[in-house]
């Protein structure tokens, strides 16, 4: 009975054993499977979080490359900066250290109460920004006080500058802060913080400028403290860009328009096609853009109704007025439609269709061919040559000679201007042409409308002999063969024989401004910015009275020197300056008189 | 003392322990990037004291094991009770006492109390009485009361061991399955007020191990670096030292809970594969024994043991690679701390005397 009992017990005992063994080995075959799955099946996975865990990759930034003048003075550059950063596992008390430092750079209690607070959510080692752009007397003062201010920690960064002040920023644009958009750009990718540039050749030139990104991969533990360096590769500075500006001639030219409230000259090497200065006033310092807090400044320039951040050699469109008579000239002497000694009679007014059309000169000039026209700009001359052209043969010549179209100098928002033709006028307002838009047109009034780049060009074609001459801002010493307008030479000879005759013969209209040091040629012109009122043309004397600044006359001057083998050209615009003549004109003697003097 | 019997002690077992001792004090060495201390030498050192202390108890007559369990098992629930009170002057949890000048941590001894004297129980117990519902008594005072006391302090995992122990001894010794059932019915009836019970940190554990992802940083975290350190240790493993997850301090508790994660990681799936194998046999052997034994006592023993080991390995993989929360449990030899290492050491001597003894018909006086 016993004996029984306990062989059943013992039954019981086995068949539990059994189902206890097949219980556990079932649940060690999952883990055995589980393992297979992590170890396994799914390892890649895991390698790549696993190197992901322990590999940082640190972005080494490039020093942005230099802009230089043509004979490398320093246009942009970077100026070392330090920013001050305490690590808080360094310090051996943080408060003494902010105390300390208190004595030599201004802290507020605000600041203070926030740098603690940080020290207390950031990780030991992890370094906290106290000051940027520590500028040399400080450096000084904390270098002195090194002992006492333990923790601390200045970091070296390069902050742009440019030393030409204002001379040269809406050449050179300024750098600021990649927007969402800008860091879409392959050549910034993963630099986030990385100044870039946002106008002018700074924008323009961003790729080469930037340089390349290096990187530096870095060990760190599971609470970011690294460990070790793994590999570094440095990153690589920005090409310099050499543009053809020349900085004294800058400074001379911005001199020159200093007393005026606008305006803007664009001085061109004829031969080469460089732009040797190009300076817009009212302008801005960049260096002012870039240092923050820049919110006041840029209220400043914002606010400004003169809108100081605007190219005026470029983005700023004028009625070229009697600076356009040229045009006109060759196109009439190119189709043949005068001879060169074809004469009118000024009388000082003409009347066209229902309306009348009057020359500057109330009086009239008398008889004029075409020579005397230009030198005495005759208006009543053009009325009647414009007339016998008509407005698209105009267009064309204007188009030739380098107007109404922008130009490749890697600035950008030029404003290309108008030109007029039948065809734009039909497709513009939908409205024929009417015949007495082409006498306007005939003295640069009208729809026509240019910039001071456009002159420049047009003269220094004029100037070549015809040559299709194209500005480069770049500095390159290869150099360029223009392409010459065969078709044009005969006619451009004695355009600028009446050039010469503007600047150098009694009556010209730039007479006054002769130079007994050098010979140069040009043309006045008065863009009227208001229409004259017949009552105001009455009045005897009404160019001498005071007008309202904003509705004066702009004041024009083309010109090149010297008149033979013209080496530069020049256009001189004066916003609301008056009469080109008075104005315009001896600014333009000024700079070629420097220019002569200096020999770029 | 039988030290005539010494001869008679199962060299493969003393083998695979010695073994796995071995590869922890190697695994210690790596945890502590390839320094001795603080893990490593203490590890050996407890090691060999604890396997001297394990001959000692495979070579006691079986007699006296017999005779003293249900005094072994009050002493140490006495010591569970001491730290309980501790843990209530002092203040928070307490799970560790002084004993000897050695903390000890009672919840870890009292599973072979547990396991030995409930071995003692159903050895008195005669198969047709099984059924009576007052024999479900006394087991279940045994199983419950350090339950209670070991979930109060609060150690959700230790408790739960204690308690799927118990359970598996009882189905060991005929205990029917309906009761079983009945019993499971009554616990999942119970999970709503146990959670409420539990700790907000417990809640937050058993959360984030359903969906470790969603929370990399916090509660997750620990589970997804292990698997990481698991899973970029491929096949071969990142070699001895090699380990980044563990050298880098991504892997928490790497010396104690994650011991296995840092094998995996250095040694790979051969590693890990090697050490469920080494258990494995260790299991093997306890199931050997017991088989072999002629008497209810060292049946149920050595198969309460094999429980035991059993449950701190699974426990403790289970929640290295996410198929269990974080829990807490060690890994037997390999993890750093003293208790777990002793409360084994203690089962595998009494392993041992039940195979020296596997034929003794009579184990009481």
């Amino acid at each position: 009975m016993f004996y029984s009992e306990q062989k059943k017990q013992f039954q019981i005992l086995n068949r539990r054993t059994f189902f206890l063994f097949i219980g556990k080995l079932s649940i060690f075959s999952v883990i055995g499977w589980k393992l297979f799955d992590i170890q396994i099946k799914n390892s890649k996975k895991y390698q790549t979080l696993s190197i992901n865990n322990q590999i940082n990759i640190e972005i080494l930034y490039p020093v942005r490359g230099e802009i230089l003048d043509r004979n490398n003075n320093i246009l942009a550059s970077n100026i070392k900066v330090f920013d001050l950063y305490i690590i808080p596992e360094n310090t051996n008390n943080i408060l003494k250290t902010l105390d300390n430092l208190d004595k030599v750079i201004k802290l507020d209690f605000k600041q203070k109460r926030e740098i603690i607070a940080l020290s207390k959510k950031v990780k030991k080692f992890e370094r906290i920004k106290i000051v940027e752009n520590l500028d040399w007397t400080t450096l000084e003062l904390i270098e002195v006080n090194k002992q006492h201010l333990t923790g601390l920690n200045l970091i070296q960064d390069f902050q742009r500058t440019y030393p030409q002040k204002h001379f040269f920023s809406h050449i050179l644009g300024y750098v600021n802060q990649p927007s969402i958009t800008d860091l879409k750009l392959p050549f910034i990718l993963k630099m986030p913080t990385l100044d870039i540039g946002k106008t002018g050749l700074e924008k323009s030139f961003n790729e080469q400028l930037i340089g390349k990104a290096g990187k530096r991969e870095i060990e760190v533990n599971a609470s970011g403290r690294i460990i070790r360096e793994i590999s570094k590769e440095p990153s690589i500075r920005g090409k310099n860009i050499i543009v053809s500006i020349d900085q004294q001639l800058q400074r001379y030219t911005y001199q020159q328009l200093e007393k005026f409230q606008a305006g803007s000259i664009v001085v061109l090497d004829i031969n080469a096609g460089h732009i040797l200065s190009m300076v817009s006033i009212p302008t801005y310092d960049s260096n002012l853009i870039i240092k923050k807090p820049n919110f006041d400044y840029w209220d400043s320039l914002l606010n400004n109704s003169l809108s100081p951040l605007t190219n005026r050699t470029i983005q700023g469109l004028y009625a070229p007025g009697s600076t356009f008579k040229m045009i006109v000239a060759i196109a009439a002497l190119k189709y043949n439609i005068i001879k060169p000694a074809f004469s009118i009679f000024c009388e000082g007014k003409i009347d066209f269709g229902d309306r009348t059309y009057h020359c500057w000169k109330k009086n009239g000039h008398g008889k004029m061919n075409v020579e005397t026209a230009i030198k005495e700009s005759c208006d009543v001359y053009f009325y009647e040559l414009s007339k016998k052209v008509g407005i698209d043969r105009i267009a064309e010549v204007a188009k030739d000679f380098g107007l109404g179209q922008k130009y490749q100098i890697n600035l950008e928002n030029q404003k290309a201007g108008i030109i007029p033709t039948k065809k734009w006028k039909k497709e513009t307002f939908n409205e024929n042409w009417y015949a007495g838009e082409t006498l306007n047109a005939g003295i640069g009034q009208g729809y026509i409308l240019t910039n001071p780049l456009q002159l420049a060009v047009m003269t220094a074609r004029i100037a070549s002999g015809g040559k299709i001459i194209k500005p480069s801002i770049i500095h390159n010493t290869v150099a360029k063969e223009f392409s010459l307008m065969k078709k044009y030479i005969s006619s451009i000879k004695l355009i600028q024989k009446a050039l010469f005759k503007v600047v150098n013969e009694i009556k010209g209209t730039a007479n006054k401004s002769k130079s007994h040091e050098f010979s140069f040629s040009g043309k006045t012109g008065t863009s009227q910015v208001k229409r004259i009122s017949l009552i105001e043309r009455e009045s005897e004397d009404f160019r001498k009275k005071e007008i309202k600044w904003k509705d004066r006359d702009h004041a024009l001057f083309v010109g090149y020197m010297p008149s033979k083998n013209p080496k530069y050209a020049i256009s001189v615009v004066i916003e609301h300056g008056g009469s080109g003549a008075s104005v315009a004109a001896p600014i333009a003697k000024n700079v070629f008189n420097f220019l002569h003097e200096h020999e770029i | 003392m039988n030290f005539k019997k010494i001869t008679q002690i199962n060299l493969f077992f003393i083998f695979i322990i010695i073994l796995l001792g071995f590869i922890g004090v190697v695994a210690l060495y790596s945890a502590g990037k390839g320094n001795f201390s603080p893990w490593a030498t203490k590890h050996a050192i407890r090691f060999f004291i604890f396997f001297f202390l394990m001959i000692l108890i495979a070579l006691i007559n079986i007699k006296y094991i017999y005779k003293y369990t249900y005094i072994f098992f009050v002493f140490c629930l006495l010591l569970l009770l001491s730290v309980e009170i501790i843990g209530i002057l002092g203040k928070g949890a307490e799970r560790w006492i002084l004993f000897f000048g050695v903390s000890i941590q009672p919840s870890e001894i009292i599973k072979v109390a547990i396991v030995i004297t409930l071995a003692k129980f159903y050895h008195n117990l005669r198969i047709d009485k099984i059924g009576y519902i007052r024999n479900l008594f006394f087991p279940s005072v045994v199983i419950l009361i350090p339950f209670i006391l070991v979930l109060l302090q609060p150690d959700l995992g230790t408790a739960l061991s204690i308690m799927i122990l118990g359970i598996l001894i009882m189905f060991i010794s005929g205990v029917r399955i309906w009761k079983f059932i009945f019993g499971i019915l009554i616990s999942i009836g119970l999970i709503p007020f146990l959670w409420s019970y539990i700790k907000p940190y417990q809640q937050k554990r058993i959360l984030s191990f359903l969906n470790p992802e969603l929370d990399p940083l916090g509660q997750g975290y620990q589970l997804i670096q292990s698997k990481i350190a698991l899973g970029s240790g491929g096949f071969l493993g990142k070699g001895f030292l090699g380990g980044t997850q563990s050298y880098l301090e991504y892997l928490p508790e790497k010396q104690t809970d994650f011991i296995f994660t840092l094998i995996g990681e250095e040694f790979g799936f051969i590693g890990t594969i090697f050490i469920l194998i080494l258990f494995g046999l260790l299991i093997l052997i306890c199931f050997y024994i017991s088989i072999k034994s002629i008497h209810i006592f060292g049946r149920i023993l050595s198969l309460g043991i094999a429980c035991n080991l059993f449950l701190y390995v699974i426990f403790n993989m289970s929640m290295v690679i996410g198929l269990l929360p974080v829990i807490g449990i060690p890994l037997p030899l390999l993890s750093y701390g003293g208790t777990a290492m002793l409360s084994i050491m203690i089962s595998f001597g009494l392993l041992l005397n039940v195979d020296i003894n596997y034929n003794q018909k009579k184990i009481d006086f």
